[in-house]
């Protein structure tokens, strides 16, 4: 029977219909909002990585030079016996958790609560650090609530203008761009990369303008942008007045950035700053924030300068004939990437997004997990803090759906303290590069194997479905998860019912600020548009801001940031800037992408795109083999050179295990205020590799 | 605690208050400012924008007064200090009253030059005239004749804007970067503006001729007038209804009148150092500080910003003159606040400094003028063939870039040493002056192919090379990834409808964009069909 799910990649997540077909099921796009009935390249072909042949079917334990093949009991008898051994030992914060934005909502939910009160630890943190901490963090400081999208991704579909600034949407979520049409035929799609990406170039043909910035400049951009728009009375006055606070201290910051100042420090030119700012003051405008602005060590101050910009504008909460005819979102990498950072992966946070310092919060989340709120650790650290102290304060870590050893900062770093812990646990579906460095790797199921939910970058709660048996004994997290905590005599109930795990999870978020107490897999079944939040009684949220901002007065903070001007660095002797990214063949750390043939015939090892005079200069031509250097490792790769990359920079995908692994080369800084680290701008110098015949 | 005293609280002034505030809120230092003018401190970089009407008076905004105040800064709005007492290091104040300092900070500015012309003689200010009035600050023996106007403060900007707004003639002499902005922008706004200056060419500190002849086509096709080598010597002056004396001409040395409403004198500006020079500072054409931005005279006393000049102890001439001059640019002047908050915050906490003295480096000026792209920095002087093209001196000689095309408004020049900009113009050419601003700024190394730079402002900048659409290589589904020549496959293969040739390779199955593009291949092979939406 044909069931009707999402795509297991992207947070677009694409409808899907999956049919099975003999042992193996058939996808094909679904008609929805988002994609209206597309796919990409890595959808069509997700199916392959159900059965893909080194697929993990049964629960391994290292061995001397290898795995073996263990029962589950054996498996879950021993993991549970040492952890209580190191929790005996070291105390329960030495067993850490890191969890992943892939995960479904239920095991995300799960997976927190397991941590607190089954293990009784604080460590818990997860990939989304990597990813959304940043906007989150400036979402939630402006307007009191981070939702990816505050309106239906549809309602793009009517702007004039979209600031769309580091994000390469045509590459990374490719059926997202039928929503940029509107604003492409308006000649009003602006899109800010130092690369021609692919998105960028959507700019041609009229389309727009593509704003190329030297990396990690954009906040000073957006200043910028805020000078000119409050110094030609391009501003919103009535909005500012009646609908936020903080504008003068924010204007008096802006009134340093001129544009002239601005092109000193970003390589923009003062003119088009102005253009941009005149074309988004015209109305009917959107501001779209991706990981290249947001992934940097000043991100979550770039991510609030552009709200600041959208806000001084008047454009967040602006709804008219039942549509948002303007605003600011920032655009969720990750399948799970929104209710993952909703219900208590995050190392601060319980469920509903609540703080977990808050001490009504704490009581509330207690009463449905059956524990005294005493009980539940405080805050944790966040990732990259949490992977520094692996074989030190942690001794033993269990990893879920996240594969650092390709995707953390300083990568080669975290490989050797992983090799430092007691105990290593990975459940995961194929052996990842994280996986083959576990004590055990347990099999999970994948998408199309289970139920579940995901909400997507619009803030909408969607059902996945199950569509064929898992293999031999794979199972689910929630399974395992039950049957660690019943081994480690852990208090609560452990449902394996996704449904039944996502009414606790509905009853932990009630009154939360991601409230899903008035959904259910019954009512999700229904097909309601289930945005959030949505309160028992409520019909969902659709668009936020119309009336109010969530802080308690109902306003948006204007908050003024204030760049750190770091003396930017000479580039000379070949040093370079390196930034990294996403192709449009594969997914993140490529776990699952590189075991699907199609993919992996188009994009089969790392490219390194460079300029052509700088390509000329350091003798190295397009198919040359490039080693890439940084202070933290060496990394090798093919180039490709292109005209779409400044001069001075050089682009990596960061999909490549092994020696093409981006983020052996970069560095594990931190921005202040998400922990969110620096994977946009390290500095780097390349080579030619002299390549001996075999 | 130590006792912290700013005379002047110009934009500078404000960004060292600032740095200082937690400073002072932890009891660490005692902080009192004055601030001659009444207004609150306001960017005097944007008073000509003001003054054209194309930024409002909140745009000038750029210190938080009431958050200083808040914290505890004793702000004195129209208060000037009338002199500093450095035995008993305290300063007077023009309403009489004596505040006591550890440590001084000079933030005076600059004001405008007055030009030596008949007609203007008692209007200059002496610059080592001592202060009195907090209002007559800049002011000579005798107030500029009415219509004659500096552009440096609110007051200036305020006269200026009521010309520009009737739509008067101005007379802008001198063509530094300020007369320039100024003429372009009131031009821009309707004004008739003619620039006077001496020389072939304007910008003449900043722009080699080439680069300044460039900008003077460019400053012509915008309606401003220019008025090459002239060399004023007067003015003419008519009386107005009430009797009053009015500017009315300027006079050249060759015999030229220059006939206007309004006269507006830019001819650079000079550090106040009156104060400085009467309490015994050493002073040059600025107040004289080391590295650090201390007096050379007194280790209690600092300057910073327009009336700062940097120069290290020792380097004086024989006949006294000490090299160098502020660059009277914000940016130098905010490091200069920056680094000596840092300075003043570390000495009050009793630990030292961890910043480093910012590094004196020339500065890029840039035209502020719509459509008028013009920017330089550095060394712009030299000659292409001066330079020593073949290398023989080991990387370590310049080389002369130079990209000349008059008639169509371009110009580039690169001097560079070692791969290294030592200076640039660039005029006409606005994405090439960007990338050449952040090149010149970081010191970075330019590409060994100079003409990569230059194609930046080309029309076919960043296109890519496959620019036929329905090239075989050319992507045509970018969610999937199709070529036009895979597609091209399949419809040879029998595939005769977009959606046939969506299946066999999902082109046209992502967003849907690609249809169109899909069909006319189809119908290229002659197998049309329409293309239904969606």
């Amino acid at each position: 029977m044909t069931r009707s799910s999402h795509c297991p990649y992207c947070a677009l997540q694409c409808a899907m219909s999956l049919t099975p077909a003999g042992a193996r099921i058939e996808v094909a796009g679904r008609d929805f909002p988002t994609n209206r009935g597309g796919l990409c390249k890595k959808g069509w072909t997700s199916a392959e990585v159900l059965d893909t042949t080194d697929r993990v079917t049964r629960p391994l334990r290292r061995v001397d030079g290898g795995f073996e093949e263990v029962s589950w009991a054996e498996a879950l008898d021993d993991i549970a016996r040492r952890l209580r051994d190191i929790r005996s030992s070291h105390g329960a914060d030495a067993v850490g958790v890191f969890g992943g934005g892939g995960l479904t909502n239920e095991k995300a939910y799960q997976l927190g609560k397991f941590a607190r009160i089954a293990l009784g630890t604080s460590r818990i943190d997860y990939n989304g650090r990597f990813c959304m901490s940043s906007a989150a963090a400036a979402g939630n400081r402006a307007f009191g609530v981070d939702r990816g999208l505050p309106f239906p991704v549809e309602d793009l579909d009517d702007a004039r203008t979209i600031l769309l600034l580091g994000s390469n949407v045509a590459a990374t979520m490719p059926p997202f761009i039928g929503h940029l049409a509107g604003a492409r035929a308006a000649g009003g799609l602006v899109v800010v990369d130092p690369r021609r990406s692919e998105t960028a170039r959507l700019t041609e043909d009229g389309g727009g303008i593509h704003v190329q910035p030297a990396p990690g400049t954009d906040l000073v951009v957006l200043l910028g942008l805020t000078h000119v728009v409050l110094a030609e009375g391009l501003a919103d006055s009535a909005y500012l007045a009646e609908r936020t606070v903080g504008l003068d201290e924010l204007r008096r910051e802006v009134n340093r950035w001129w544009p002239e100042r601005v092109q000193e420090v970003t390589g923009v030119p003062a003119a088009q700053l102005r253009q941009v700012a005149r074309r988004l003051a015209e109305g009917r405008a959107f501001i779209l924030t991706g990981r290249g602005v947001e992934q940097h060590v000043d991100g979550t101050d770039t991510a609030t300068a552009a709200i600041n910009l959208a806000l001084v504008l008047g454009l967040p909460g602006r709804v008219e004939g039942g549509r948002a005819v303007s605003g600011y979102g920032t655009l969720t990498g990750q399948g799970n990437g929104q209710g993952g950072r909703e219900h208590g992966q995050k190392a601060d946070q319980l469920p509903g997004y609540r703080k977990i310092t808050d001490p009504a919060a704490r009581e509330h989340v207690a009463s449905v997990w059956g524990v005294p709120p005493e009980s539940i650790p405080g805050p944790g650290v966040p990732a990259v803090e949490l992977l520094g102290m692996l074989g030190r304060e942690v001794k033993a870590l269990l990893v879920h759906g996240s594969n650092v050893v390709v995707s953390a900062p300083d990568a080669a770093a975290v490989t050797r303290a992983l090799d430092e812990l007691d105990l290593l646990v990975v459940c995961d579906f194929v052996p990842s590069e994280t996986a083959l460095l576990a004590d055990y790797i347990l099999p999970v199921t994948q998408w199309a194997e289970e139920e579940g939910t995901m909400t997507s970058l619009e803030g909408r709660v969607l059902r996945r479905r199950r569509a064929i048996d898992p293999p031999a004994e794979a199972r689910s997290e929630l399974w395992v998860m039950r049957e660690l905590a019943r081994r480690l005599d852990a208090p609560g109930t452990w449902s394996t019912d996704a449904a039944e795990v996502f009414d606790e999870l509905a009853r932990a978020s009630a009154g939360g600020i991601a409230d899903y107490s008035g959904l259910s897999h019954a009512r999700l079944d229904e097909g309601v548009a289930a945005f959030w939040p949505y309160p028992a009684g409520s019909a969902g949220t659709p668009r936020l801001f119309e009336d109010r901002f969530a802080h308690p007065d109902g306003l948006a903070r204007l908050v003024a940031v204030i760049p750190r001007l770091r003396e930017p660095g000479a580039q000379r002797g070949g040093e370079l800037t390196l930034v990294t990214g996403r192709l449009l063949e594969h997914y993140q750390s490529g776990a699952q992408t590189r075991r699907v043939p199609e993919l992996v015939t188009a994009r089969p090892e790392a490219a390194l795109q460079i300029h052509p005079a700088t390509a000329s200069r350091l003798g190295i031509a397009s198919g040359d083999l490039v080693e890439i250097t940084s202070p933290r490792g060496v990394t090798r790769a093919r180039a490709e050179v292109t005209s779409g990359i400044r001069h001075d920079t050089v682009f990596l995908p960061f999909h490549f295990p092994g020696a093409e692994r981006a983020n052996t080369l970069t560095e594990a800084a931190v921005d202040p205020v998400s922990a969110m680290p620096e994977f946009k701008r390290t500095l780097v110098s390349v080579a030619r590799v002299e390549e001996v015949p075999a | 605690m130590i006792r912290v005293v700013v005379i002047g609280y110009g934009p500078v002034a404000a960004r060292f208050v600032e740095g200082m505030l937690d400073s002072v809120r932890a009891g660490e230092v005692a902080l009192a400012v004055l601030g001659a003018e009444q207004a609150d401190v306001y960017n005097r970089v944007l008073v000509a924008e003001y003054a054209v009407g194309r930024a409002d008076r909140d745009t000038l905004d750029i210190g938080d007064t009431a958050a200083a105040r808040a914290a505890g800064v004793d702000v004195r709005l129209g208060e000037a200090a009338t002199g500093i007492d450095r035995e008993r290091r305290r300063v007077r104040t023009s309403t009489g009253s004596h505040l006591p300092y550890d440590r001084l900070v000079l933030a005076t500015g600059a004001r405008a030059n007055v030009p030596t012309l008949a007609g203007l003689e008692r209007s200059r200010r002496h610059r080592l005239a001592r202060p009195h009035d907090p209002a007559d600050l800049d002011r000579g023996a005798r107030p500029l004749p009415r219509g004659v106007v500096t552009l440096r403060d609110l007051t200036d900007a305020e006269l200026v804007a009521d010309a520009v707004r009737d739509r008067r003639r101005i007379v802008v002499l001198g063509a530094g970067v300020l007369g320039m902005e100024f003429a372009l922008a009131a031009a821009e706004r309707g004004a008739r503006v003619v620039v006077v200056h001496h020389g072939p060419s304007p910008m003449a500190r900043n722009l080699d001729v080439a680069g300044g002849r460039t900008l003077a086509l460019a400053a012509s096709a915008a309606g401003v007038e220019m008025v090459a080598h002239s060399r004023a010597e007067g003015i003419l002056t008519r009386t107005d209804d009430a009797g009053r004396a009015h500017f009315d001409a300027l006079l050249c040395a060759d015999g030229k009148q220059v006939h206007g409403d309004l006269l507006l004198l830019s001819a650079g500006a000079a550090p106040r150092v009156e104060l400085a020079a009467d309490a015994g500072l050493v002073v040059s054409t600025g107040v004289v500080v080391d590295e650090h931005l201390r007096s050379w005279t007194d280790p209690h006393v600092f300057a910073i910003g327009d009336c700062a000049q940097v120069a290290t102890p020792g380097s004086a001439a024989p006949d006294g003159r000490v090299p160098g001059a502020s660059a009277g640019l914000i940016g130098p002047g905010w490091r200069q606040a920056d680094a000596l908050v840092e300075l003043l915050r570390a000495e009050a906490a009793g630990r030292s400094a961890t910043l480093a003295p910012p590094a004196e480096r020339p500065t890029v000026v840039m035209l502020k003028a719509e459509g008028v792209d013009v920017c330089a920095g550095g060394v712009v002087d030299a000659d292409p063939w001066d330079a020593d093209p073949q290398g023989h001196s080991c990387g370590r000689a310049w080389q002369v870039t130079v990209w000349a095309d008059p008639a169509r408004g371009g110009y580039v020049k690169l001097v560079t040493r070692g791969g290294v900009l030592e200076g640039f113009v660039c005029v006409g050419m606005p994405r090439t002056a960007a990338e050449l601003t952040l090149l010149f700024e970081r010191g970075s190394e330019l590409p060994a192919d100079r003409t990569a730079l230059l194609r930046l402002d080309s029309t076919d900048a960043l296109v890519a090379p496959a620019s036929d659409p329905f090239a075989p290589d050319a992507t045509v589904c970018w969610c999937n990834g199709v070529t036009a020549g895979r597609i091209t496959e399949a419809i040879d293969a029998g595939d005769d409808t977009v959606a046939c040739v969506g299946r066999s390779t999902r082109a046209g199955t992502g967003c849907g964009g690609c249809k169109g593009r899909i069909a006319e291949l189809l119908a290229r092979a002659g197998k049309g069909e329409t293309v239904s939406a969606g």
